[in-house]
């Protein structure tokens, strides 16, 4: 399992956010407007960080904290 | 062609980041070309350059856009904060589906470019920024800038070696006149001091090799010149008609009144010894501006520096207005920190615009003797007091694609 506030910290320091405007029910294009290029740039650093295989199209810009969460959990107990 | 106002000016450069500072610079003929540092230069024919060292000081845009963006890119919307603030443009009151964005770049974003390739080639597909895709082509600053205040009109970004941001002025003010658009934001922005670009730059060969004495190195019109110095830096104007200009009581600092363009047709690389082209231009921008040759008070000078780029210049001037160039002031005072490339021109646009409003022709520096073969006398070492109501300013690109650009004094509400 990972700790949820770990990939918080990931995401807002690869999106330059603060950790707060994340909001766990809300997808990153809703709280902190997202683009495609930086949801790749998230996908690698997720992927470099966790050590897990991610594909760009299972995060997307229309993830939810909380979802992306689970997809690097699962991908954990693969 | 009639006048286009030019309301708002933004520039950033190594002789300051801003338009006060950069006169007052300019004004007491400093000269800020220095040795490039930032990289290990040692292999390089030419080692100097002008350049910009606290950027960041004067930007206020996030984090999160700079990291997208290449150094060019940030210059240009720097430049273009301080244009539209200049202007005194209220955001929140112009339809933005009418305000346009023309630039003028020659080389691009190298620095972003060439470390992200070195990433690919080091750690594979991983290793590449996102970004890179759109940081690093020259209508990336275009593109930044629309997108950060959200200007939908009618856009475009020139290429043409140095005569690039006087094109894309033209083609804005051309945009103005066709009423496409209400506001243009028009100029130029250039980066390149990075090691791959300054190595083209090198190996074309017009770049002066006087690394011991960076401060003399620039040296336009004088017999001992042996090239020009790079600089990086940016400029931007906002263009508008003179009605808006007029109705929304700002000052006009002056009008684009015409242009004359050619090509010489000729090489890759060099000017054509036959100057016909550079004439045509230079009559065309006369014509169309309906200026005589006796009421022209300035003109700013391409001074490419090197042997036969001053020469040609210096003949095209003597044919076209005989023994009336002694009554007309010329400088090119880019000599003091270095030749932008794709940016000259606007940079250009802004002295001479700034020499307008405070009635003084800046000088070329670093002369010494004069050449016997440039039959032209300038303003040289020291700035002289002169009225300027009607000014050219000359941009030659690599292989002579010639721009001459038709400026007059505006309004008086200084």
């Amino acid at each position: 399992m990972v700790n949820k506030d770990e990939v918080l910290n990931v995401v807002a320091k690869v999106l330059k956010v603060k950790p707060q405007e994340l909001i766990e029910d809300k997808t990153l294009y809703e709280s902190v407007g997202v683009d495609s290029t930086e949801m790749v740039e998230l996908v690698i650093a997720l992927s470099k960080h966790f050590k897990v295989n991610i594909d760009t199209k299972e995060i997307t810009k229309f993830s939810t904290p909380q979802k992306i969460v689970e997809v690097i959990n699962s991908k954990k107990n693969e | 062609m009639e006048p286009v106002a030019i309301t708002g000016i933004g520039i950033v450069s190594p002789a300051g980041l801003k338009k006060e500072t950069f006169w007052a610079n300019l004004k007491n003929c400093r000269c800020y070309v220095d040795q490039i540092k930032r990289f290990d230069t040692s292999f390089y024919p030419s080692r100097i350059a002008g350049q910009i060292y606290e950027l960041d000081r004067y930007s206020n845009f996030p984090s999160r856009l700079i990291k997208k963006i290449d150094i060019f890119s940030h210059m240009a919307l720097v430049a273009t904060q301080q244009a539209l603030e200049d202007a005194k443009i209220e955001m929140d009151s112009i339809d933005k589906n009418r305000v346009g964005v023309f630039t003028g770049n020659a080389l691009g974003g190298w620095l972003f470019a060439e470390t992200e390739l070195r990433d690919m080639y080091m750690e594979g597909r991983e290793g590449i920024s996102p970004y890179m895709a759109s940081a690093w082509f020259p209508a990336a600053a275009q593109g930044q800038i629309t997108i950060y205040y959200g200007f939908k009109g009618y856009s475009k970004t020139i290429v043409a070696d140095k005569a690039s941001s006087n094109l894309a002025i033209w083609y804005g003010a051309k945009v103005i006149l066709d009423k496409k658009n209400d506001y243009v934001i028009c100029g130029g922005m250039e980066a390149p001091i990075t090691p791959y670009a300054l190595l083209c730059a090198n190996t074309y060969g017009g770049l002066s090799k006087n690394n011991i004495s960076p401060k003399t190195a620039y040296r336009p019109y004088d017999l001992y010149r042996d090239g020009m110095v790079l600089a990086e830096g940016s400029a931007m104007l906002v263009l508008e008609s003179k009605e808006s200009a007029v109705n929304r009581k700002v000052p006009i600092y002056g009008f684009i009144r015409g242009a004359g363009f050619s090509c010489d047709a000729y090489h890759r690389m060099r000017f054509s010894l036959n100057t016909e082209a550079l004439e045509y231009a230079i009559e065309e921008a006369i014509k169309d501006s309906g200026f005589s040759k006796e009421g022209i008070d300035y003109i700013c000078l391409d001074g490419e520096s090197t042997l036969f780029g001053d020469m040609l210049e210096a003949k095209a001037l003597r044919n076209v207005f005989g023994s009336k160039l002694e009554n007309i002031s010329l400088s090119a005072p880019k000599s003091m920190f270095g030749n932008m490339l794709g940016a000259q021109g606007a940079v250009d646009l802004v002295i001479t615009l700034l020499s307008m409003k405070n009635n003084l022709v800046l000088p070329t520096v670093n002369f010494e003797e004069k050449d016997p073969y440039c039959d032209i006398d300038g303003t040289f070492n020291q700035p002289q007091e002169r009225k300027i109501n009607k000014a050219l300013i000359i941009s030659r690109g690599r292989g002579g694609i010639n721009c001459v650009l038709a400026v007059e004094k505006g309004g008086g509400l200084w």
